[in-house]
Parts: C-alpha cells; structure tokens; sequence
C-alpha cells in the first residue's frame, strides 16, 4: 500500500506533536506531585516527639498480663520474664514481693496481713529479692545464647 | 526558515512506524531524539544553604519521563 508524503508528513507531524506534549504533561503532573507532598507530608525526622507519640497505639490485651491472686488482691504483672520467674517463687515469698513491689505496703503492713513478724517480712523480701535476680539473669542468658 | 529547521527535527516517518509497534531499536531511536527536551524537563533549580543557584537533572523525573514516553508511543496508532 503506497501513502503519499504528505499522509507521512502529517502522521510525523502528530507524533512529533503527541510526544512533546506527552512529556511536558508528565513534568507538570510530577511537579503538581511534588507541591502535593510538600503540603501534607512531614518528614519523620522534622516531627516533635509528641506527634510521633500520636502516630501509634499500642494493643493492650489482658490475656497477656499475668494475674497473681494475693490475699484477695488481683495483681496484674505485665512484664512476662517478672512472671515467669515470679512463678518460681514459693508462694510465700511471692506474696511478699508482690504486696511489698506491686501494692506498694510496708513490710509492718503485710506483716499485720500475713500474720507473721515484720522481721520475717523482710528477711524474706532480702532473699526473694536475690533468687529473682539469679532467675532473671538466668533466663536471659539463656536468651543470648 | 524556522519552518524548515522543525521539519529536520521531525522523525522518520518509518521510524515513528517501528516504533509504535514495539521496535525495541526504533523506541530507542525515539527516546535519543527527544533527550535533550527530556533532560531540560527535568533540569530543576536548587539553592545551597549559602544561596547559590545549582543547576541539576532530577534523575526521578528523567526516569519518568522516559517510561511515560515509552508507553505513549506503543500507545500511538498511525490513522
């Protein structure tokens, strides 16, 4: 199929035409882009601290708590590795810590509570105090390794 | 005479032809002829922090450009 030379010229002519403002349209779609963005998004860096606290929330579930049930109290224990190893613990010994820790009593207090002597209290607290510190530090040592 | 200077401009009627139908060779010849007006698109301004006037391409545009270019002529239908 013979075209003539003008067809050509023209369909040249329209590409030519096509192309140009194929490009200046994309450049302007970017620089629109650009503004789009320097209106409404913040660098992370250039954000205060409490805005960066807005960004997020933490899920807060109550199976993921421990529950230790202390003469009559409900104590909530967050932190897993406190409860593991508070779960090693003689029972008597952790009601004295997590009176003393996590209900904030003085020993003369549980004393009264637990009918024991404040002395005892706090001989017990010294040593639950020591085997918490072996357990806790075994238990991540065993995580490093 | 500006006339004349466009239309050594313009591309081969054969090349706008292979290209459109994916000519990997005449796509390519496309894209260098119209290189220079890519790359002044994308040449943007910039200030240093003691104000002076940098001239530089914005390789993100160029790229853009390009690819939207490419797309553009396989999209191209000679009537």
């Amino acid at each position: 199929m013979e075209q003539s030379s003008s067809f050509e010229t023209t369909i040249r002519h329209q590409f030519d035409r096509i192309c140009q403002l194929v490009l200046k349209g994309e450049a302007a779609n970017y620089f629109k882009h650009m503004d789009y963005r320097r209106k409404y998004e913040v660098l992370f860096s250039e954000m205060s601290e409490k805005e960066m606290g807005n960004l997020f929330t933490m899920d807060d579930y109550e199976t993921e708590h421990h529950l230790f049930q202390v003469l009559g109290y409900d104590i909530e224990v967050r932190d897993t590795l406190i409860a593991e190893a508070l779960k090693n613990l003689s029972e008597k010994k952790r009601t004295v810590i997590l009176l003393s820790y996590f209900m904030e009593m003085s020993d003369a207090d549980i004393a009264k509570k637990m009918n024991l002597v404040r002395s005892t209290i706090h001989e017990h607290r010294k040593r639950s105090l020591i085997m918490l510190k072996s357990i806790l530090e075994d238990s991540t040592d065993e995580k490093k390794v | 005479m500006r006339k004349k200077c466009k239309k050594e401009n313009l591309l081969p009627y054969h090349t706008i032809k292979a290209a459109s139908n994916g000519n990997v060779e005449a796509i390519n010849e496309v894209l260098r002829h119209y290189e220079g007006y890519i790359v002044s698109l994308s040449t943007r301004r910039f200030f240093d922090e003691s104000g002076n006037l940098h001239y530089c391409v914005d390789e993100t545009l160029r790229r853009r450009l390009e690819t939207k270019l490419i797309t553009k002529i396989l999209d191209f239908k000679i009537a």
